[in-house]
Formats: structure tokens, C-alpha cells, sequence
């Protein structure tokens, strides 16, 4: 490490502990701490109405899906066009607890913790299933196989009466330490839950790009022959790479169910894989805090367009729908601007500044 | 046995319109290697201008037919102009997402006119009484929507068998420098195979309204389905592709003629393709007539 523990001029590194390091300057961990704790106390200073609050649950459980999507499709390389069908899972893994033990069973409501864990391995099987063609294909046909999962998932979703053919199955209110959490907390309570699963996950991505097979995802990503040719695995690390991506969707699916307190089909459909896929696109792929800005830009630009459609629609007939038609189509709008001009994601913006910054007042 | 071949029949016609929506998803294909995800709502697009000329406009149906035909001719070849162009050279997920996207933008597009959500369907121009021999029926707009479709296959492997342009076409598809050092304009092909793509899209749309009516989530959702007809063709084969549709059309006709409401299933008409796209992609992933490039890792 370079003499000066507040500010990194360069690449000092002389051991591999160093290099392992999560904080490379007290800098770093000074303003990752203060972002953190700043996470955690705003909704005490600021409380939100309980629809903002959702939104911003939503936000994190997109984040906690992107994460995962962000480390098979970001990291290694492969598309996958049916990240929301492995959310689906984790998700259904919860109702399928509640359809057969009842939504208020006391594993239902009291041991949640350990039913997102159960759904994340769940996502975890089925991902690695799914990836079993990766060993094959690549690039477009793992993409299709990927879709064709998706497809035969809603298909599974929509005909099997145990699924209550994709209508809503209710799941129960959970207990905390302090007794069952209410209606008024209920967002609140979420809130924090998932946060934490999103700073324990975040961690968890960032160390393991920083293990052996964390650079082999990536080395496989860029050249899968010579990962070979260096001693990996190609198709062991890629079916791994689904697994891993299948246990985050699958702990995102299990909170998504908790916390809108039942599962319907229509959060996992096609549209919403490719709007996880849109959420890695403009946070940036292949980058950890890229699957953190991605689905909140995603998520305010949809709010934002909802109010947007809502002021015109004072103005314009009502035959005209203007909420639908705007939506998809600021959606797509962003995708094409994002790849078009800016294909490195918010992520790039986030490096660019932070380069600036450090280097102040020189050019470089 | 009038069942069995009341599917048959029925099979043949879902089969060659989807002979003729993968059409275009294999040319475009074939010449610049993009997987257009936004096929379906080009074949909406298509439909809804046949049906706006001719209700709205009161043009022959003939004539919106081929207009329809030249508008996303043009339509195509500007997308390709303007949001393609620019990705010739990116990485195969950037190109898959502004497809994505551009069909996200179509669907905002269509969202604004009433075809976004409402159902039409087009005068009848055609005798009502289906056509029946020996038990077995089949309306007379099925009939016509047939027959131009296999005019329509025709024309289009004259085309590329023959003439220049889709001569040009081949060649790029077989070796890009190949064909740019015997001063073919690659971008310019690339920009016609777009726009053939169009005209094949929005022809399917023409004879899929005719038969099943307009509706934007019907027609949007043939952008999907050619997916699992162009992998069992092959991906850059056009025979592959009429092939396979007819093959797909079939299967899916007798999937939900035999297997719904016998051993409790339901829907499978639905889901069989993918099925079968899987098992394809697992055992033989570059199809019945494809090109043997996959790659083992």
C-alpha cells in the first residue's frame, strides 16, 4: 500500500493480501461507511407513505435479482433471457410452503430467514439445470435456451392448479422479535431486511471476484479457450455461474413474495427478465456497483413516467392511453440510447467522476 | 380419421405462416448475424397498416397488401439505418438488446393508436362457407392465406437464388471480406436483408390478421414463437426455415388436438415448441439444415 493510507495515486500492491483487501484506502471505507449507515438511518429522519416505501423495496429486491444476473451475464459472459423465471422460483418456492402448510404456518411466518435460504438454493438447483446448455452453446442459442426456460416456466405456472394457475397465493404476515409485524410497519420492516441482504450479498459478489473462481468467470467470459488451455474448467464454471445467478434470483424472489405478501404470475413473466436484463444494461455489466444504479435508474424513470402520464392524461382524451403506450416506450428508448452511446453503463459515469476527482486538478 | 387430418390441415396452415414469419428472422440472420427480437411487433405493425389502409383509407385489399408490404420495406430498412448501423461489431448482447429495446419502442408506438388494445378483425372478402372434402374443412381465407404464402416462399428463394441483390446476399452471409473485396457494399446489404425481413413480416401479418383476427398480444407473440421454428430449421437456413414451420405448425396442431384434456394437461399447443427448442438445442443445436458452427466448450 502506498505510504499515504487516505489517497491511492496508483497500484502499490506487493502482496496478494493487499490486492485481497475490500478497502484499498481509509478513504474508501470511511465514505462506504458513512454511505451505509446513511442507508440505514434515513427512513427514520424522512419516513416515506407506504407507496413510496414500496417502491423503494422494490428497488432493492431488483438490485439483490440484478446482482445475480449482473454475475452470469456480466461477469461470465453468458445471456440469459429468463432471469425472471429463476425470481419466479424462488418466489413460488415460498408459495408452494404456503399452499401446502397454510400462509400462516409457523415455518411460514416465524422461520422466513430460513425459507429465503431454502428458495435461494431452490434458484440455485434450477439455475444450474438451465445452465447444463451452456456446456454447449454459446452466445444467441444459450440466449434462446434461456428464453425457452422462461417460457415453459410460465406455461408450468399458468396450468398447474397447485400454482393456483398464476392468481395470487397468499403468504402470511412474519414475526419479528417484537411480535408480528403490522400493516404500518410492514414496508418499514422490509425495508431493512433487505438492505441487509443486499450489503451481505453485495459483499458477497465482491469477494468472490476477488477468489480463484471469480477470476475465472471473468477469464472465461473473455476467452473461454484459453481458460482452458490455462487449467479451468469452461463448462463447470459457466453451469456454476447459472447456479450462482439462480440462488440470488432466488432469495429476490422469496422477499418479493414477502414482501407483497403473495405471489402472482405476472412478476415473472418475459417482460419483467428483460427489464432485469435492462437494469444490468444501464447500471453497467460487469461491474458490482453497476447492478446498484441500474434498477434504481429503471425504477425512478418508471415512476417518473407515471407521473408524467398522469399530468398529460388532464390534457388529453381519454381514448388515448397514454400510460401504457409510455412506458414501453421510454423503456425501450433507454435501452437503445444506453448501447448506443454509453454501452459501459451508469457504472462508467460512476468511474469517470471518481478518476476525476482523485486526480483533481491535473488531467491525468 | 376426418380428425386426423381436420389437424393435418389445420397444422399446414399455422405451419406456413410460420414458415413465413421465420422467414425474416433468418434472412436478417443470415446476412448481419442479429437475432431480431422485435419480429413480432414488425409482423403487428404490418397487419395493423393493411387493415388502417383499408378500412380507415378504403384502398382495395389488394392493394394495402402490397402497401403495407413496401411501408415496412421502408420502416425496416431505416431501423436498420439508424439503430443497427451503429452495433456492427459489438458484442452479441448489445445487439440482442436493442432489439429488445426497439420492439419495447414499437410496443409504445403501437400503444398510442387503438390497435394497442383493442380487436379488429377485416371485412370478409371472401365466401363465409369453409371449403369441405371428405370431412374435412378448411375456410376459404386459410385456403388464399396458404397459397400466398407458398407464392410468397417462392418468390423470395427466386430471389435468392437468382437475382443479384440476393446473390449479394449469400455472399455476405458466406465470408464478409469475400464479399466486400468483389465491391459488394456489406452495410448495404445488411440494410435490404433488413428490409426483405420487413416486407416477409409484414406479409405474415397480413394473412394472420385475415385469419385469426387483430389483436396486438396474438400477433406480437409470433415474434417469440418463430424462435424455436428458426433453431429447428437451422438458424441461417432458408429451406430450414419453411421446413420447420410447417414441421412446428404440426406438432403444435396435434399437441393440443391429442394431449389437451386427455392425461389433464392443458395449453400444451402453447409450450411443445420450447419443449422441443430444447431438446434441439441440447442434441443437435444447429438444426436440421443449419450451418455446423457450434462450437464445443
Amino acid at each position: 500500500m502506498s505510504a499515504n493510507s487516505w489517497l491511492a495515486t496508483g497500484n502499490f500492491h506487493t502482496t496478494y493480501q493487499q490486492e485481497q483487501k475490500t478497502f484499498f484506502t481509509s478513504l474508501d471505507r470511511s465514505v462506504f461507511s458513512f454511505f451505509l449507515l446513511l442507508l440505514f438511518v434515513w427512513p427514520l429522519l424522512f419516513p416515506l407513505s407506504n407507496k413510496y416505501m414500496l417502491v423503494v423495496d422494490n428497488i432493492l429486491v431488483a438490485i439483490v435479482a440484478v446482482m445475480g444476473l449482473n454475475l452470469v451475464t456480466g461477469f461470465a459472459g453468458l445471456i440469459s433471457i429468463g432471469h425472471a423465471a429463476f425470481v419466479g422460483i424462488g418466489a413460488y418456492t415460498v408459495a408452494s410452503f404456503c399452499r401446502t402448510m397454510g400462509d400462516s404456518h409457523i415455518i411460514v411466518t416465524h422461520f422466513w430467514p430460513v425459507l429465503i435460504v431454502i428458495s435461494g438454493l431452490v434458484g440455485a438447483g434450477f439455475g444450474a439445470l438451465v445452465g447444463l446448455p451452456a456446456l454447449r452453446l454459446k452466445h444467441l442459442y444459450l440466449a434462446i435456451a434461456t428464453l425457452s426456460f422462461q417460457m415453459i416456466f410460465q406455461w408450468v405456472i399458468n396450468f398447474m392448479s397447485f400454482f393456483n394457475q398464476g392468481q395470487t397465493i397468499h403468504v402470511g404476515r412474519v414475526f419479528w422479535l417484537t411480535g408480528k409485524v403490522g400493516r404500518t410497519d410492514h414496508y418499514f420492516f422490509w425495508y431493512y431486511i433487505i438492505l441487509v441482504v443486499v450489503v451481505l450479498l453485495g459483499f458477497g459478489v465482491r469477494n468472490l471476484l476477488k477468489t480463484r473462481y471469480g477470476r475465472c468467470l471473468v477469464a472465461v467470459r473473455d476467452n473461454d479457450r484459453a481458460a482452458d488451455a490455462m487449467g479451468m474448467n469452461p463448462g463447470l464454471t459457466k453451469v456454476y455461474a447459472f447456479a450462482l445467478a439462480g440462488f440470488f434470483a432466488g432469495v429476490a424472489g422469496a422477499l418479493h413474495a414477502y414482501l407483497y405478501r403473495g405471489v402472482g404470475f405476472e412478476s415473472f413473466t418475459l417482460h419483467e427478465s428483460v427489464s432485469y436484463l435492462a437494469m444490468a444494461i444501464v447500471g453497467g455489466l460487469g461491474t458490482l456497483n453497476g447492478s446498484f444504479w441500474g434498477p434504481v435508474a429503471i425504477k425512478f424513470l418508471d415512476l417518473q413516467v407515471e407521473h408524467l402520464a398522469e399530468i398529460a392524461g388532464q390534457y388529453l382524451p381519454s381514448s388515448m392511453n397514454l400510460a401504457t403506450a409510455l412506458k414501453p416506450f421510454t423503456f425501450g428508448l433507454v435501452i437503445v440510447l444506453f448501447l448506443m452511446f454509453e454501452p459501459r453503463g451508469i457504472a462508467n459515469w460512476w468511474r469517470i467522476a471518481k478518476s476525476y476527482t482523485k486526480l483533481w486538478p491535473f488531467r491525468y | 380419421m376426418s380428425y386426423f387430418f381436420q389437424i393435418v390441415v389445420s397444422g399446414i396452415v399455422v405451419g406456413s405462416i410460420y414458415a413465413l414469419a421465420a422467414l425474416g428472422l433468418v434472412l436478417v440472420y443470415k446476412s448481419s448475424r442479429v437475432a431480431n427480437f422485435a419480429h413480432g411487433q414488425i409482423i403487428a405493425a404490418g397487419a395493423f397498416i393493411t387493415f388502417f389502409l383499408t378500412v380507415n383509407v378504403g384502398v382495395p385489399i389488394l392493394f394495402s397488401f402490397l402497401a403495407s408490404m413496401i411501408i415496412t420495406f421502408f420502416l425496416a430498412m431505416s431501423v436498420e439505418r439508424i439503430f443497427l448501423r451503429r452495433l456492427i461489431g459489438e458484442p452479441i448482447i448489445s445487439v440482442i438488446m436493442v432489439t429488445i429495446g426497439l420492439a419495447s419502442i414499437i410496443d409504445g408506438l403501437i400503444f398510442i393508436t387503438p390497435f394497442g388494445t383493442e380487436n379488429f378483425s377485416f371485412p370478409h372478402f371472401l365466401p363465409q362457407t369453409p371449403l369441405s372434402l371428405g370431412g374435412v374443412s378448411i375456410s376459404w381465407t386459410q385456403l388464399v392465406g396458404v397459397i400466398i404464402t407458398f407464392i410468397l416462399i417462392g418468390a423470395f428463394s427466386w430471389f435468392f437464388k437468382k437475382s443479384t441483390i440476393g446473390i449479394s446476399m449469400r455472399a455476405v452471409s458466406d465470408d464478409q471480406f469475400g464479399a466486400m473485396s468483389v465491391g459488394i457494399s456489406v452495410p448495404r446489404v445488411f440494410g435490404l436483408a433488413w428490409a426483405t425481413a420487413g416486407l416477409s413480416a409484414a406479409a405474415a401479418g397480413c394473412i394472420i390478421g385475415n385469419i385469426t383476427g387483430l389483436n396486438f398480444e396474438t400477433l406480437q407473440a409470433f415474434g417469440i414463437i418463430v424462435f424455436p421454428v428458426v433453431i429447428l430449421g437451422g438458424l441461417d437456413s432458408i429451406l430450414g426455415a419453411v421446413v420447420a414451420g410447417i414441421i412446428m405448425g404440426l406438432i403444435q396442431q396435434f399437441a393440443s388436438g391429442y394431449l389437451d384434456g386427455n392425461f389433464g394437461l392443458n395449453g400444451t399447443g402453447d409450450v411443445m415448441p420450447y419443449i422441443i427448442l430444447l431438446i434441439i438445442l441440447l442434441f443437435k443445436p444447429h438444426g436440421l439444415f443449419g450451418v455446423h458452427e457450434i462450437e464445443r466448450v
